[in-house]
């Protein structure tokens, strides 16, 4: 039975299309600290240190469904568990594919881009006009990444390091606020 | 006649402290994912939200480490990681395959990751390809396959013993980072057994299910098992061809004392990576695990400082063909 299981399991995940018509919309993120994609690649050694130490568990990691390149590299989905800017697994990455970032604000707005929040006003409740300002209370860069104006409807800055906080809260479904993967560094204005 | 007396001698039993230190790094492996999820549930403080096998895991674990570690949750970052890089009470190591890899991958070198594989490499130098033997959690499997395999022969079911060239791993290993090198990836991980334990291990336990890892995992012990006798670490492991080609030049080497071999070829069989102990042929492949000194009946088999095998001495003194050729040489 187990080794039926573990075969069963391995080989679906193994298989790209099956992965791709269980998720029609992969949509992911790289740990806070990232280096951009082909860096991040060619530097990760695929130890999993970084979900070994993830306090918040939002750190997997993929299969096949990426491409043989990323197999067994980091993840986070933020729908499903959010990243809360711990920045304890760029601490404990030994490759510098994750970079090591001092959790104070400074320094993550600066160094930290895993993608940044948009908002869906045709499926937002406050732009609808039923005040929620769920995503504004969840964020952890508030005013800085986010604001909200009348009937607590949010705009995203310029600032927002893409932790996905927000888009893990949004009490619509499906989600309202959603993070656009940036899979690249900040680029410095 | 002469009587045949192995005399009590530590190294002996170095075997057996092989074996525990085989199994020791392999449950330290097991714990670990154990460990990461006690310490997810003591930084949420929500212990009476847990689910009845998460409160068992938390309260196991709360047991196992209670007497070491005040703080769970920032105690246990001491130990992290597996035997592909880890970090142990503030010290990194990393396999030197890996640093290799990335180096090819990314074509630059980081100094800080090539700085956490220099003890790793310097005990290789030294010792030779000794992490196979004594650390690799993959040869604790491959050994009780090994095992496994005997039995199933001594059982009468037929399993492959089929033989390959030692150089193919050399190949695998080049292969493997050209690979590396053109997708910008390293794939080297993908097919490096102690690599992808310590990752499945804590896939299967902390994130719910085995990967792709454990497809391929389960592919070498099948080949280990049906076609050739630890083959995978014989013919294809590129981290065994790695450590075989840092180790050629170790100074710790096994010898065989021709006067007191008898020529009962116990060494050459027990040896798990196919050598010729009989012969004097150790070369760069040995890697120190004593398994032929375990078993040697006369103790004929020790352990001595040199860069280079003796080259072959002949029949072993206490052996019929040296007899019979010294009592030829007398009648003529």
């Amino acid at each position: 039975m187990f080794i039926q299981a573990l075969i069963g399991t391995a080989l679906i995940q193994s298989w790209p299309q099956v992965q791709a018509a269980n998720q029609p919309s992969f949509r992911f993120v790289r740990p806070p600290g990232s280096l951009a994609e082909d860096d991040f690649l060619s530097k990760c050694i695929h130890c999993g240190k970084c979900g070994e130490t993830c306090p918040n568990r939002c750190i997997k990691y993929l299969g096949m469904e990426n491409g043989i390149e990323s197999l067994d590299t980091p993840y986070i989905v933020p729908r499903e568990q959010a990243c809360i800017l711990c920045m304890k697994c760029g601490d404990v990455c030994p490759t510098g594919a994750i970079e090591s970032i001092p959790r104070e604000a400074e320094p993550i707005l600066e160094k930290v881009c895993m993608g940044k929040a948009r908002v869906d006003r045709s499926l937002c409740l406050s732009w609808q006009g039923k005040t929620c300002g769920v995503c504004y209370r969840a964020c952890p860069l508030q005013d800085v990444a986010i604001r909200i104006g009348r009937l607590e409807q949010p705009h995203v800055l310029e600032q927002c390091v893409g932790c996905g906080l927000c888009e893990r809260s949004c009490i619509q479904i499906p989600q309202a606020i959603r993070i656009i993967p940036s899979h690249s560094r900040r680029q410095k204005v | 006649m002469q009587k045949i007396i192995a005399k009590p001698s530590v190294i002996r039993h170095l075997n057996k402290l092989r074996w525990l230190v085989l199994a020791t790094v392999f449950s330290i492996l097991v714990l670990l994912p154990f460990l990461h999820l006690y310490q997810t549930y003591a930084a949420a403080h929500a212990y009476d939200l847990l689910y009845p096998h998460e409160k068992l895991i938390y309260d196991s674990m709360e047991w196992l480490t209670s007497p070491f570690v005040s703080d769970a949750e920032q105690d246990l970052d001491a130990i992290k990681g597996t035997t592909w890089s880890g970090s142990l009470f503030g010290l990194q190591l990393s396999d030197p395959l890996a640093v290799l890899s990335q180096i090819s991958a990314s074509l630059s070198i980081y100094w800080p990751f090539l700085l956490t594989a220099l003890i790793p490499l310097a005990v290789t130098v030294v010792l030779g390809r000794v992490f196979c033997g004594w650390i690799c959690p993959a040869t604790f499997i491959y050994e009780l396959n090994d095992t496994l395999a005997g039995w199933l022969r001594r059982a009468g079911v037929p399993l492959g013993d089929k033989e390959f060239d030692k150089r193919l791993k050399y190949l695998v290993l080049a292969v493997g980072l050209l690979v590396s090198m053109l997708l910008g990836s390293i794939v080297t991980a993908a097919i490096y057994p102690p690599a992808i334990i310590g990752r499945e291990l804590y896939y299967a336990i902390a994130q719910g299910g085995f990967g792709v890892g454990a497809v391929f995992f389960i592919l070498t012990i099948l080949f280990d098992l049906l076609v050739a006798r630890r083959g995978f670490c014989r013919y294809v492991c590129p981290g065994g061809a790695l450590y075989s080609l840092l180790g050629r030049y170790r100074l710790l080497r096994i010898q065989r004392i021709v006067s007191k071999c008898n020529d009962c070829q116990k060494c050459n069989v027990v040896c798990e990576f196919g050598l010729d102990p009989l012969r004097d042929g150790f070369g760069q492949e040995c890697n120190n695990c004593t398994a032929c000194i375990a078993v040697c009946p006369t103790d004929a088999l020790e352990f001595k400082i040199a860069v280079k095998d003796i080259p072959y001495q002949g029949p072993g003194h206490l052996g019929h063909d040296y007899r019979r050729a010294q009592k030829d040489e007398a009648e003529s």
